[in-house]
């Protein structure tokens, strides 16, 4: 039922065909440079689509870098140190190839995604979340000098700053904690937001709550969105049965390009899911 | 030209569906298992369409 309340619209199709790009590259199946190469640049459907995905596109080129299983912690300090190793050996000149010539269009696309959709002097938390995510994500997962722009009008700042975090995180009911931390799964990713991922970690019962519950309702995109925050976690309960969950909402969600991207974080990152 | 006016208001449209998007209310309602409401439903009939329960034919008592 929940999966018929998503419109079919033209950007939704496009933010589809992107999610299964990246999730193919991923698996090995394309090179890391999975935007560039399906996508046309001055296309706005396609940026809208990036802005949507968020910092998901750049998944590939986290895993390139090293966020595999074993590489994060609750808190992702030992990623963040891990970052700020990578963003130097790239600011010294690593890679000039074919590799280095995509990431470059990569991040010209994402570049051009943030200049395009901003998020607005109205625009939700999530919005503002998922901006800052991405900003963050080029920084830290394209090679030096690819980043995004600065956050417009301090938007970023706004949505990183760790009063913005401590407010819902804690407050929040179990339900719209799970639905919101489904919205930002993409800030799952290593390194991206230490301080949100820190907070879900204190409240792993209730995002487990939130998982069950999203099944049940047949919440296909929303489980998976809270299956990557629990896979991250150490001390998920077992009975929660985290990994054929999410092997079971991959299969259910009827090939939703979205789940499957979110499924395949999951097991590449973090090695819960399908074996 | 014509393409060109209608650029910005085409991004302006897209940039209210990516928030859309983005910030995508839960779907409220009664969630129920279709399969299950359908096995209820043929329950439900084969009761209906049933033959009454044979009895034992009256007899006189005379």
């Amino acid at each position: 039922m929940a999966e018929q309340a998503q419109e079919n619209s033209s950007l939704s199709a496009v933010v589809a065909d992107v999610a299964a790009g990246v999730a193919l590259a991923l698996d090995g199946g394309r090179d890391s440079s999975a935007l560039s190469g399906v996508l046309a640049q001055d296309d706005p459907l396609a940026l809208a689509a990036i802005r949507v995905l968020g910092a998901d596109v750049l998944a590939p080129y986290a895993l390139r870098a090293g966020g595999g299983p074993g590489t994060t912690t609750d808190t992702g300090t030992d990623m963040d140190s891990g970052m700020a190793h990578r963003r130097t050996a790239r600011a010294s000149g690593v890679g000039a190839g074919p590799a280095a010539r995509g990431a470059r269009a990569d991040g010209e696309v994402v570049r051009k995604a943030l200049a395009a959709y901003p998020p607005g002097a109205d625009a939700s938390e999530v919005s503002l979340w998922s901006y800052r995510g991405l900003v963050e994500a080029s920084r830290a997962y394209l090679p030096a000098g690819q980043g995004g722009p600065e956050s417009p009008a301090g938007a970023g700042d706004r949505a990183a700053g760790p009063a913005a975090v401590a407010g819902w995180l804690q407050a929040d009911p179990w339900p719209q904690l799970a639905h919101r931390a489904s919205q930002l799964a993409a800030l799952s990713l290593p390194g991206l937001a230490p301080a949100l991922a820190t907070g879900l970690a204190a409240r792993t019962e209730d995002l487990s709550r939130g998982f069950v519950r999203a099944v049940r309702r047949r919440d296909w995109l929303q489980a998976a969105g809270i299956g990557r925050w629990l896979a991250r976690v150490p001390d998920v309960p077992d009975t929660l049965g985290l990994d054929t969950g999410l092997v079971y909402v991959l299969r259910m969600s009827g090939g939703d390009a979205r789940v499957a991207l979110h499924t395949a974080i999951a097991r590449r990152f973090h090695g819960r899911g399908a074996r | 030209m014509a393409s060109d006016l209608s650029a910005p208001v085409e991004t302006a449209a897209l940039a209210a569906e990516v928030e859309g998007l983005l910030d995508s209310a839960e779907p409220e309602g009664i969630y129920r298992d279709t399969r299950e409401c359908g096995a209820g439903l043929l329950l439900l009939g084969a009761l209906l369409i049933s033959p009454p329960t044979p009895r034992p034919p009256k007899t006189d008592a005379r």
